[in-house]
C-alpha cells in the first residue's frame, strides 16, 4: 500500500465547516430559551427552515407553508448542482456520525468492508417513499427521524439534562465534600467555573421529561451503529438524505477518475463516508456521495478529481464541457 | 442540444449510476404503508372525535388536533424553550400518531401566565403565534379539585395554595367558608377551594404547586380546551374577566 | 371591607407627648407619605425613592442598621411574573434606594434576592428589580440550590428546616416586602416575605401560618423592615394581575419591629391586626408589638 500523504485543502474546509455548522446548531440549541423579557432567542429554528423534507411534508399534509420554509429552496437549488453536499459539509447530525464514524478502529481493509456499499443502503428511500405518501394522506410523522427533529428532540429530552445533571452533580460535590489543604481548597478553582457555567451552559434547573429514556436510548443506539457501518444513519435512516439524493441524483460536480494514474490500491474505499463506490466512475453514485473529499485527499496518485461538467451523452467518458474545480 | 435541457432530460431518463435502482414493489409496499398508517391511526378512538384523552393538554396556541398532527414535527423546540418544564414529549397520550408531540404535564410544570415562548419557537407554527393577550384567553384545560385528596376537604386543614397561585387577574380558584368537624369534635371554619370553569383556563400551577404529594388534589385535564368544540362541559364556554 | 386611609392624626395623637421630654432612644417605626399622588409611571419613581429615603433617615439613617464593611441580604418580593405596576412585587426604585443607602453606609456588598413562586428568570427581570438593583450597584443573585442547608429553627412548629444558607451568613437581612391582600391570611406583609429565604415544602406551612411565620421571623430577625405601600394589591392576591386591584397609597413605612409593621400595614388594607393569625401570634410570643402606636411612629409627609 502508499504510503498515507497529507490531507487535501478542501477536506479540512469541510471539517472547518462542519464544525462550524455543528457548532451553530448547539448555539442555537443553548439559544432556545427564556431571554428577558419573554423573548426565545433569534433565529432558533434556522436548520429546520432549511429542512426541505421538513416543508415538503407539512405542505403536504397540511396544506401549509411558512414563510421561513423558504430557505429551503436554497438547500434544494443547490443539490441540484451539487448533490449531497448538505449531508457531507453542513447536517450537524451528519457531523456527529461522521465523527463517531473515525473513531472506529480496525485497518484499512475492515474499514473498506464496513464502508462500503450496501443494498441496504436504498431502505432510505423506502422510509422516504412511506413518509411523504403519508404525508399525502394527511399523515405527517416525518418529524420521528427527519435528522434536525431527531437530534434536537434527543438533545432537548435527554442529553442535555443528563449532561446538565451530571455537571451540576460533580460541583455539587466538590463544593460539599470541599476538600483542599488548608486554606486552599478546590472550590476557589471550581466555583468560578461553576458560575460561568450556570450563566451561559447549564439550565436554569434541572430539566426532567416523560419518556426521556427511550429517546435517550434510541439516541445512543443511532450513534454506536456507526461503528457497525459507516455512518449508519446517514446511509440507511436518514429521510432528508434520501429526499435530497433524489433530487441530487445527476448532479453537476461531477467524480472523475484518471484511469491511467490509478493502480487499484483502493485506499480511496477507506474512508468513503457515503458507500459511493469512488473507485469506479461508471459506478459511482452521485445520491449517496457526501462530497466528503475523502477520496480525493487518500488518493496516493491523485487520480481522483471532482469537477463540474454537464454530462451531455449517456456514456460518460466523452464530457464535452469540462470546467475545472 | 442546449446541455442545460440535456442535464434535466437526464432526471426524467437517468443514465445508469444516477439511477436510485429502487425496486418497483419495494415503492409501492413503502407506499401502502404510507396508507396503512392513516388507516392504522385513524381507528383509535383519539380520531372519533368522541373520546378524549384527558392527558392530551397541549400548549396555548396548538391547532386543532387533526391539523396539529399534520404541522407538529415531534423536533421539541417548544419543550426545550418552556421555562417551567411544562412541555413533554407524549407517549400514547395522542395516539401512536402523536409520540413525541408536545403535551403539558402538569406534576412537573404549568403554563407560565405571561409566557408566550412555545408559539415563538415553532418551526411550522403547529402552534400558532399568538402575543400574550391572546394566550390568556385560550384555555387549554380545566382544573378540578380532589375532595378526597385536598386538605380542607378531606382533613379539614388549612392550606389553599392553589387559590394563592391561581394567575387569572379574578381568580379561578375561590373558596367556601365551611364548618367542619376535626377529630377531637370540635367545630372549625376551614376555606375549601372551588374552581370556577368559566374563569380557569387550565394553566396547572395548581396542580404543580400544590402540596399533596404522589398526586396532587387539584388536577387539569383537557376538557374546556377553546381549541377543541368538542370537548366542551359548559353551556357558554367563552367567559373571561378582563385583566 | 373598610379600605381607609391611615389617619396620620391619630399616630400623632395617641400619646399626651406634647410635654414629654423627648426619648433619647431613636425611633422603631416610621411613616413617610407622599402628599400628592403623582401619575403613573413617571412620577412614581421619584415618589418611590424619596419615600424609602425619608423613611429611612427618620429612623436614624441606615448608618444606624449597615456597618461598614457589611454584607447586606436585601430581601425584596420578586415572587411573581409580574410587572410593577401590577403591585405583586415590590416597587423596584424602593429596592434600589435602599441599595445606594447601603453602600453609602459603607457596605461592602449588596445582594438582592429571593426564592419566588415563578421561575426567577421570568420574575426578576419582569419585575424591574433585577434592572434597578443591579443599576444602584447591587449583586442580584439567581439562588443556588445546592446552598439550601437545614437549620434549625426551633420554633413552635418548625424545628428543621432548610434555609438558604448566604442570607443566614450576611452580616445584616433588610425586608422589603410589599402590602398585598392574601386571602388565606387576609394580608401578606413583611413575615410572610420571609418565606422567599427558605427551601424546601414550603406549601405545607400554610396549614399554620400563624405559627410557621413567626417561628421564621423569630429565626431569621431582620435588622430593619421597610413596607413598600407605594401601590397596594387590594384584592386577588398575592399574584393580582388586575389593575383595577392595585390601589395607591403612596406611604412606606419603616421599622425595626416585625409585628408592629406587619400591624401598621395591616391597617393600610383596611384589616384589623388582630385579625391576622401571624401578627396575634407574633405579639403573643413577644417577637414584636401589636400596638404600634404605643412605639410613638414617626409620621413625615414628603
Amino acid at each position: 500500500m502508499a504510503k498515507k500523504k497529507k490531507t487535501s485543502w478542501i477536506v479540512w474546509l469541510r471539517r472547518l465547516t462542519q464544525t462550524g455548522f455543528f457548532l451553530l446548531f448547539c448555539y442555537l440549541f443553548l439559544q432556545t430559551v427564556y431571554h428577558p423579557i419573554n423573548k426565545a432567542g433569534r433565529g432558533v429554528t434556522f436548520f429546520f427552515n432549511l429542512d426541505p423534507l421538513v416543508a415538503l411534508n407539512c405542505w403536504l399534509a397540511s396544506h401549509a407553508f411558512v414563510g421561513a420554509m423558504l430557505l429551503s429552496l436554497v438547500t434544494l437549488a443547490v443539490t441540484f448542482i451539487c448533490g449531497r453536499w448538505f449531508c457531507g459539509w453542513v447536517c450537524p447530525f451528519g457531523t456527529l456520525h461522521n465523527f463517531f464514524t473515525s473513531l472506529r478502529g480496525g485497518r484499512a481493509k475492515q474499514k473498506i468492508e464496513t464502508g462500503a456499499y450496501t443494498q441496504w443502503q436504498k431502505a432510505k428511500y423506502y422510509l422516504l417513499v412511506g413518509f411523504l405518501v403519508a404525508a399525502l394522506v394527511g399523515v405527517n410523522v416525518v418529524g420521528w427521524l427527519d435528522p434536525f427533529s431527531f437530534f434536537f428532540r434527543s438533545l432537548t429530552t435527554s442529553i442535555y439534562p443528563a449532561i446538565n445533571k451530571g455537571l451540576v452533580a460533580l460541583f455539587t460535590w466538590i463544593y460539599n465534600a470541599n476538600p483542599g489543604v488548608g486554606p486552599v481548597r478546590l472550590t476557589a478553582v471550581t466555583e468560578p467555573i461553576y458560575g460561568f457555567l450556570r450563566k451561559y451552559f447549564l439550565t436554569a434547573e434541572q430539566p426532567y421529561y416523560w419518556g426521556s429514556m427511550l429517546v435517550g436510548v434510541l439516541f445512543i443506539t443511532a450513534v454506536v451503529l456507526n461503528f457497525f457501518r459507516a455512518r449508519f444513519w446517514c446511509r440507511y435512516v436518514c429521510p432528508l438524505g434520501a429526499l435530497l439524493g433524489v433530487v441530487g441524483k445527476n448532479p453537476l460536480v461531477r467524480l472523475k477518475k484518471n484511469e491511467e494514474k490509478c493502480d487499484s490500491c483502493r485506499l480511496c474505499l477507506v474512508n468513503c463516508q457515503g458507500g459511493a463506490t469512488p473507485e469506479n466512475p461508471l459506478e459511482w453514485k452521485p445520491s449517496e456521495c457526501f462530497y466528503c473529499w475523502n477520496c480525493q485527499s487518500d488518493c496516493p496518485a491523485q487520480a481522483i478529481s471532482f469537477t463540474c461538467e454537464l454530462r451531455l451523452e449517456k456514456k460518460h467518458d466523452e464530457p464535452v464541457v469540462q470546467v475545472d474545480r | 442540444m442546449n446541455p442545460l435541457y440535456k442535464w434535466i432530460g437526464d432526471f426524467v431518463h437517468p443514465p445508469k449510476e444516477a439511477r436510485l435502482d429502487l425496486g418497483r414493489r419495494a415503492v409501492l409496499a413503502a407506499g401502502l404503508a404510507g396508507v396503512g398508517a392513516k388507516l392504522l391511526f385513524g381507528i383509535d378512538p383519539q380520531a372519533s372525535k368522541r373520546s378524549f384523552n384527558p392527558a392530551l393538554i397541549r400548549p396555548p396556541g396548538a391547532l386543532p388536533e387533526e391539523e396539529f398532527l399534520a404541522r407538529c414535527i415531534r423536533c421539541g423546540e417548544c419543550m426545550k424553550v418552556c421555562p417551567t418544564n411544562a412541555i413533554h414529549p407524549a407517549s400514547l397520550e395522542g395516539g401512536v400518531e402523536g409520540i413525541w408531540t408536545p403535551i403539558l404535564n402538569m406534576s412537573v410544570g404549568y403554563c407560565d401566565y405571561e409566557c408566550n415562548l412555545c408559539s415563538q419557537v415553532c418551526p411550522t407554527h403547529a402552534i400558532r403565534q399568538i402575543d400574550v393577550p391572546e394566550k390568556k384567553k385560550i384555555k387549554i384545560g380545566l382544573a378540578y379539585i380532589d375532595k378526597n385528596r385536598c386538605l380542607p376537604w378531606a382533613y379539614s386543614k388549612t392550606c389553599i395554595v392553589c387559590e394563592e397561585h391561581c394567575p387569572t387577574p379574578k381568580k379561578a380558584i375561590w373558596f367556601e367558608e365551611a364548618e367542619a368537624l376535626n377529630i377531637q369534635g370540635e367545630k372549625l371554619t376551614i376555606k375549601q377551594p372551588r374552581v370556577d370553569p368559566d374563569l380557569c383556563i387550565g394553566c396547572g400551577i395548581c396542580e404543580t404547586k400544590c402540596p399533596v404529594k404522589g398526586q396532587a388534589a387539584v388536577r387539569v385535564t383537557s376538557v374546556g380546551e377553546t381549541r377543541n368544540p368538542e370537548n366542551q362541559i359548559l353551556l357558554s364556554p367563552d367567559s373571561f374577566a378582563e385583566g | 371591607m373598610r379600605m381607609g386611609l391611615l389617619s396620620l392624626d391619630s399616630l400623632s395623637a395617641a400619646p399626651t407627648s406634647a410635654l414629654r421630654v423627648p426619648s433619647p432612644q431613636p425611633p422603631a417605626l416610621s411613616v413617610a407619605h407622599y402628599k400628592s399622588s403623582p401619575a403613573e409611571p413617571d412620577g412614581i419613581a421619584e415618589e418611590a425613592r424619596r419615600l424609602t429615603r425619608q423613611a429611612i433617615d427618620a429612623l436614624g439613617g441606615m448608618n444606624r442598621f449597615v456597618s461598614k464593611g457589611n454584607v447586606v441580604w436585601v430581601k425584596p418580593d420578586i415572587g411573581w411574573d409580574r410587572r410593577p405596576e401590577q403591585a405583586a412585587t415590590t416597587n423596584p426604585d424602593v429596592v434600589a434606594t435602599i441599595v445606594e443607602m447601603c453602600y453609602q453606609a459603607g457596605a461592602k456588598k449588596v445582594l438582592v434576592s429571593d426564592n419566588p413562586c415563578n421561575p426567577a428568570r421570568l420574575s426578576f427581570p419582569r419585575s424591574g428589580i433585577q434592572q434597578a438593583a443591579e443599576k444602584a450597584g447591587a449583586e442580584v443573585i439567581f439562588l443556588d440550590e445546592r446552598k439550601f442547608r437545614k437549620m434549625s429553627i426551633n420554633g413552635k412548629v418548625l424545628k428543621e428546616w432548610e434555609v438558604y444558607q448566604d442570607t443566614v451568613e450576611a452580616d445584616r437581612l433588610i425586608n422589603v416586602p410589599i402590602v398585598k391582600n392574601h386571602n388565606l391570611c387576609l394580608a401578606t406583609l413583611g413575615m410572610k416575605n420571609l418565606m422567599g429565604v427558605i427551601g424546601g415544602p414550603r406549601n405545607r406551612l400554610h396549614q399554620d401560618l400563624g405559627s410557621t411565620l413567626v417561628d421564621l421571623a423569630a429565626f431569621l430577625k431582620p435588622r430593619l423592615v421597610v413596607l413598600d405601600a407605594v401601590r397596594v394589591l387590594t384584592a386577588n392576591g398575592p399574584v393580582g394581575g388586575n389593575l383595577a386591584d392595585v390601589k395607591r397609597k403612596d406611604t412606606i413605612v419603616a421599622g425595626v419591629d416585625q409585628v408592629a409593621v406587619d400591624a401598621l400595614g395591616a391597617t393600610l388594607l383596611g384589616y384589623k391586626p388582630e385579625s391576622i393569625g401571624y401578627i396575634a401570634q407574633g405579639n403573643a410570643r413577644g417577637l414584636g408589638t401589636i400596638d404600634f402606636n404605643s412605639l410613638s411612629p414617626k409620621p413625615i409627609e414628603v
